[in-house]
């Protein structure tokens, strides 16, 4: 894996929140992000293990996602997400196979905490029942009106939820987040995964 | 709200999708008359009845696919199938 400059947060201004509480938003776009595309039913689809709509915890650690058809994200430690990408372009050569770092190219943020759905129901139109958006469940939406994959990840048994855009919409989706949780005295966490 | 039932993603709010259209099968390039090609550009049938219409996935999957809606009350029918581009764009 080709070494990344170094990673620049398209975040540069946060909020004075309290410090802790139920809902937090973090940043956690420095985090490697792979985007793999190949079709659905291969021997790339196999080993990602992760159909669309669902995701997969490798054992190294990186989290596999089925974003679309045929596409998936693979995110997590440098190392852990090599595990699961090296040489996958060369697979199956029968296969049209792009394996792109895109660690600069998407903003990435963690929304936690029980009234997590509550708020995102604000600002986006996907059913987040349990039954309907189980954890480990992973969806492509419009989130204050920008398109993101959204991929519910649960820490502890709380909800949680990952949510990427493109980077240019990283400081707006992040203001727009923060609007959103206002009512649910959202504050802003550590930044990371 | 118009719940739209995508193959892939399941029902979802239509403002995720766009919206293309009565679905009309496309006529050879290479063959149809002017009238044909203005007809398939431009005649829509129009009916307060059941339509076959694509819609684009613009904000989920991002894939085309064509359903039966009925216009009168906005009913789906017939959930299609994924790779179902019968008369489709994609
Ligand atoms: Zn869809």
């Amino acid at each position: 894996m080709a070494e990344s400059p170094a990673f620049e947060s398209p975040v540069v201004r946060s909020y004075d929140t309290a410090s802790d509480g139920a809902l937090t938003l973090a940043d956690a776009s420095a985090t490697v992000k792979w985007l793999v595309r190949a079709s659905a039913d291969g021997a790339v689809a196999g080993r990602l293990g992760a159909p669309f709509g669902s995701s997969r915890a490798a054992a190294g650690g990186a989290l596999v996602l089925g974003s679309r058809p045929g596409e998936w994200i693979v995110l997590g430690e440098a190392g852990a997400v090599a595990e699961e990408v090296d040489g996958i372009d060369g697979l199956d050569p029968s296969d049209l196979v792009t394996a792109l770092d895109w660690t600069h190219g998407r903003a990435l943020f963690r929304v936690t905490g029980p009234e997590a759905s509550a708020m995102l129901e604000k600002v986006c139109s996907l059913d987040w029942s349990d039954p309907m958006t189980p954890d480990g469940a992973v969806a492509s939406a419009s989130v204050a009106k920008v398109t993101c994959d959204l991929a519910r990840n649960d820490l502890d048994g709380v909800p949680s939820y990952l949510i990427f855009c493109d980077r240019s919409f990283g400081q707006y989706l992040f203001d727009a987040l923060i609007d959103a949780g206002n009512e649910f005295g959202l504050c802003v966490g550590p930044g990371g995964l | 709200m118009l719940l739209v039932p995508c193959p892939y993603c399941g029902p979802r709010n239509s403002v995720d999708l766009r919206y293309g259209g009565e679905s009309q099968p496309r006529p050879d390039p290479a063959t149809a008359t002017p009238e044909q090609w203005r007809g398939y550009l431009y005649r829509r049938d129009n009916p307060a009845d059941w339509l076959r219409e694509n819609w684009y996935c613009r904000s989920g999957c991002r894939r085309w696919f064509t359903v039966e809606r009925n216009t009168a009350t906005n009913e789906f029918r017939h959930p299609p199938m994924p790779g179902d581009k019968r008369g489709g764009k994609a």
